[in-house]
Parts: C-alpha cells; structure tokens; sequence
C-alpha cells in the first residue's frame, strides 16, 4: 500500500511538471530533499522562483486532495525553501498543484494555485 | 460572495452588535479562517459548522472561506457564533437566500446540526427590542428565556435543515409565542417552616424583620441551636419576585447559563450558600471572561455564609464592595463589567472555636488567644455593615419535647410571609419610580428624604449613638432598620418604640 501511494505522488508530480512546462514554467529540480523534508518541484515562472507542492488523489471518495494540504505542510515546505535559497534573496512564491486521478491514472482534475501563502 | 450576518457578544451584562462578515471566494487555495479575535472556543466553531453543514444535507463549499468577526478588537468568547457562521456560509455560497428584515442569528451547533442550549439568549431578545420588527434565531431548547420579551419575533430552531426551510418558505417554523409574567406565590414552595423550629422567637423576629427590609443577619451562639435551620427557613418567608426583578435576576442567570431548559424566568429567589472553601473569584467572579459569582446569583435574595469564620479573610473582605454598592465591578485583562449584587447576607458564627463560650451549662475549652484570634477573623468593617445581631441561644429540653403539648403558639411561614408582603408593598409604594426595592437599599439621600423619623426616636438614638460611639454607618443604618421596622407595625413614621427594637438588634460589644 506505501508504495502504491508513492508511485500515485511520483504520477503526480510528473504530472504536475509537464502542466507547469506547458505553462511555461522552466523546471530547475524535482524532488529537491534532506534531512528536513522534500520539496516536489522548483520551477521559475518568468524571474520568480516557485516552489510547488504537489497532492495527488485517487478519486476523492476519502476527501479533496486540497484537504490534505495542511498549514504544518505548507510551512515545512516554506523553511525548505528558505534552505534552497542559502541566504540569497530572490522573488519567490510557493504554489499548490492538486490533482484526482482515476482508476487507471487517467487525469480527472488539476487544480493550480498560486502564491497559497 | 460575501454577506453580513447579525449577531451579538454578551460582555457582562451589556450586549454588543457584532456583525458576522462571511466570504466566500472563487479564486484562492481552499480553507476556512476566522479572525476577530476568536477565542479557542469560537476558533472550533470552524469544524462544528463545516461537519454540522454536510451533516445537515449541504455542501460545504471547498472554496477560500474567511469569516470576521467585527468589532474586531472586541474579545469573542463561546458558541453562539456557529449558526450565524454556519447561515453566512450557506448564503454566501448561494445555497438559501437570506430573508428580508431585521434578523439575529445566535446558538450553537452540533456536529449533526441540532442546535444546542446557548447561554445569554435572554439579553439578546432584550437587545433586539432596540429595533422594531427584529426576528432573532435562537435554538429551540433555550428559546424559552426570550418568551418574556414582547416587541420581538422568536423563532426557536430545532435543527440547522429545519432553518434552511423556513427561509426557504417550504416549511416555517411557528414564532414562539409571548408568555406573560405570573406572580406564583405557592406555599408548597416553603421547604423550612418557622414553626418547625423549637423556640428562638427573637431570631423568628429578626429574620421577619430582614426579610421584609432586605437587611443582613448575623446569627451567633453554640452549635445545634437552629442557625442553619433558621437561615434555611428564611426563603420560605421572602416575597416572590417582582416582574422587573425576575428580569434582573433571569439575566444573570442567563448569562452564567444556569438557567434550566425550557423555564422563561426565574420566580423564586435565589438562597445561595456557598461552602466556606469558596474563592474570591467564585464569590465575586471572575473568569477570562468574568461570569458572576455567587454574590451576583444571590442577587435580591440570599447569600447565606454559614461557620462565616471559617471563611478566607480575602473572600470575606471582598463582600465590602457588593454590600455597600449593591453590585460588583470585576476587572480583568479582556476588560471589566459590572454586575448587581443586591443581597441579602445571613453569617452564622459559633461564640469561639469550640462554640460553647456562654453556654449556660456547658463549660468553654478555648484558651483567651484562641478566641481572640477566632473573633478577629471578621473584621470590624464587616460587622459594620450588619444590621441584625441576634443570639441564637441553647433550646431548653422542655421545648424540645415532642408528646408534651406545647402551649406557646409559634409564628407559622405563612403568618410572617403574610407581614412580610405587607411590609414590601409599603415600601413599593415609598420607591416607586426610583430603582429601589428595599429598605437596606437606600441612600443617605433617601434615608433623608423617607425616613419619616420623629423627633422623639431621632433624640433616643442619638442618645444611643453617643454612648456606643456608633460609625456614621451604623447611625444611617439603624434608622434603615427602623423604617422596615415601623413598616410591619403599618406605621407611617418612625417611632422611639421602633427605634428601640431596631437597637436591640445592634451588636453593642
């Protein structure tokens, strides 16, 4: 069960990305981890650094993926962002990607939303 | 969209507008916040109210949900904001329409949608009269306390679905209707007879005399005389409330939320006797949000302090304030409110620590120290304030007896309830149009202008007062206890034989 919830989030993020791509965001890393947590993706949208989270669901009979976005999340992924930077100030915001897949991981929804915080 | 819904804050005994603003917005990450300082309690309205709308058959919009609470420096306690939050999300998402008019939302909600008891429904009816054709939703089991309030349509709600469709117009619910104050003066109300106690006639006469004046009582003497029992008797013989007393005294209530469900107003007066472990802040209130104490629930009736020695000097010493001023002031960090504390105070102390100092055959054990230090727990300002002193000496054996036919007939609750009610309807009479009730309640300006002393009575205490070296307090005082005095003999002035019994009662030593 664990790692079907992980191959869903990695559907996800890869789903997330080529969405961000087509917007014409450009992808500087995915999955950027340490010891304090993970950031999905890092993307720069124009000059502004974004930092996604990404939720994915599969059908949202046990809730909105949005549900699962709590503020503890949002502020791990604000200190995360913190470490990327290293002390450098650079425009940045952090977005949310929420995504419900179907039975055979097709795409149901994809909601994108900016500057969450 | 965004919508404003009427509701109120109870701060004290005052009521406070707030308005409900409610958006729910299109664009934006999903969530539900409250702001306005919202107290922990409020905060959790957030997951009643989201529970209690899908409980209830609707949707709860996964939308960016932001909820004020305005005046926003103004400190929001308790519940009652659940279904002024809960409507304001309903309308703001376009699920019901909000209907036309003047409308307050106020209670609290369960995780099902059933409205539950909320204190404070009372002081809301009565600020809603403020504005002709106001409707007020309240939940249906306290909807009884604004039953009393004319000039305002209630409407008590069972359940959050059932709202939806009397707005709706599918199925209204019907208006509470008026109910109009009745004076019940039953006896089967008295739970100690006078008769029941075994001598103590001068004891019987000073409470007939405090409870037709509203004056404090301090009953001393050896354990087992009938103190408590005397003081448990003394309800029995207060008159019933009055219609704006019974107001007074519901709001209080209504506010503590000790006001049972389904019962419009309090008729009885309250007797409280508070344990001598009691705090300061329970006496006089206290809180984050200050609720009233037992000095404010004993409002116009009695507050009964029973081995008064025993008690804290901090609690004793904070009756000062409510026994002279007849209300409370009770400040706080989230600000300070003021509550009536009219009472009525009855103390019971035993003579010394082990209680038998002049009893006639019994021997004292205490050391001189002991009972000094016993006697300097009240402090004189106390005592200063206490109108009534009365012995309640050791019953002998012969009254006691229970085949031998007693041949002295004592006074019956009914017989003094009777006096009583005469005593209080002169005195209605002498404050009419004023904001007093009794005797012990006026000013030095009314004992002026009221007191109806004869000359002669006025020589005979101010006889007294130069031997005894009486405060200015207690000259002002006796004369009180005259006036209630002259009242139950139905005399219009005050004469040297009132006078006289009104001393009788004044502790000398």
């Amino acid at each position: 069960m664990k790692t079907k919830n992980r191959e869903t989030g990695r559907a996800g993020e890869a789903i997330a990305a080529r969405h961000l791509e087509k917007k014409g965001y450009t992808i500087l890393e995915k999955n950027f981890s340490n010891k304090f947590g993970e950031i999905d993706i890092i993307a720069k949208d124009k000059n502004i650094l974004v930092f996604v989270e990404v939720k994915t669901k599969i059908g949202e009979d046990f809730g909105l993926p949005e549900e699962m976005i709590t503020p503890g999340k949002l502020w791990r992924v604000r200190n995360m962002a913190t470490m990327y930077l290293q002390g450098e100030s650079a425009p940045c915001r952090i977005d949310v990607v929420a995504i419900v897949l179907g039975a055979t991981n097709e795409v149901l929804r994809l909601t994108h939303y900016e500057n969450v915080i | 969209m965004l919508v404003k819904i009427n509701s109120v804050a109870n701060v004290g005994l005052e009521t406070v507008a707030v308005d409900v603003e409610v958006d729910v917005a299109e664009k934006g990450f999903p969530g539900f916040t409250i702001v306005g300082l919202a107290s922990k309690a409020v905060e959790e309205a957030r997951e009643r109210v989201k529970t209690a709308i899908t409980n209830s058959g609707f949707d709860f919009p996964p939308k960016k949900i932001t909820v004020n609470l305005a005046p926003a420096d103004l400190p929001k306690d308790g519940a009652a904001y659940d279904l002024p939050i809960a409507v304001g999300v309903l309308v703001a998402s376009g699920q019901i329409e909000l209907p036309k008019g003047n409308n307050y939302f106020y209670g609290e909600l369960s995780l099902d949608g059933t409205l539950r008891p909320t204190r404070g429904i009372l002081l809301l009816a009565l600020f809603a009269t403020k504005k002709k054709g106001t409707t007020i939703f309240v939940p249906a089991p306290s909807a009884a306390e604004a039953s009393v309030v004319s000039d305002v349509t209630v409407i008590p709600v069972p359940m959050l679905a059932d709202l939806v469709r009397h707005v709706a117009g599918e199925k209204s619910i019907s208006p509470l209707p008026h109910t109009r104050y009745e004076i019940a003066d039953d006896e089967g109300s008295i739970d100690f007879d006078l008769k029941e106690i075994a001598g103590q006639e001068q004891a019987k006469r000073a409470l007939v005399i405090a409870a037709a004046g509203g004056h404090n009582v301090l009953m001393w003497g050896p354990p087992g005389t009938g103190k408590t029992m005397l003081a448990r008797a003394l309800p029995g013989i207060l008159p019933p409330l009055t219609d704006s007393e019974a107001l007074e005294v519901t709001r209080i209530f209504s506010i503590s939320g000790l006001l049972p469900s389904g019962v419009a107003l309090i008729k009885k007066r309250s007797f409280r006797a508070p344990h001598h472990g009691v705090s300061a802040a329970g006496v006089i209130g206290g809180g984050t949000n200050p609720l009233p104490g037992e000095v404010s629930l004993a409002h116009l009736g009695v507050l009964f302090l029973d081995e008064m020695p025993e008690f804290p000097r901090g609690v004793l010493e904070s009756l000062r304030q409510p026994m002279e001023d007849g209300e409370v002031e009770i400040v706080r960090v989230a600000g300070h409110v003021r509550y009536p504390a009219s009472f009525t105070l009855v103390a019971a102390i035993n003579p010394c620590p082990c209680g038998y100092l002049g009893h006639p055959r019994r021997e004292c054990k205490c050391t001189d120290k002991q009972i000094a230090k016993y006697r300097h727990r009240i402090s004189g300002p106390i005592l200063d304030r206490i109108d009534l002193t009365v012995n309640v000496a050791p019953v002998e054996v012969e009254k006691l007896s229970l085949t031998t036919q007693h041949t002295e007939i004592s006074l019956t609750s009914k017989e003094a309830k009777k006096a009583v009610n005469a005593a209080r309807a002169l005195q209605a009479k002498r404050f009419e149009g004023t904001r007093l009730y009794t005797n012990s309640q006026m000013r030095n300006r009314e004992v002026k202008a009221l007191g109806m002393l004869t000359p002669e009575a006025e020589n005979f205490l101010k006889l007294a007062a130069e031997k005894y070296d009486f405060s200015a307090r207690s000259y002002m005082r006796l004369i009180k206890v005259a006036r209630t005095i002259a009242d139950l003999a139905a005399e219009k002035m005050i004469l040297p034989v009132h006078m006289a019994e009104a001393l009788q009662y004044k502790q000398l030593a």
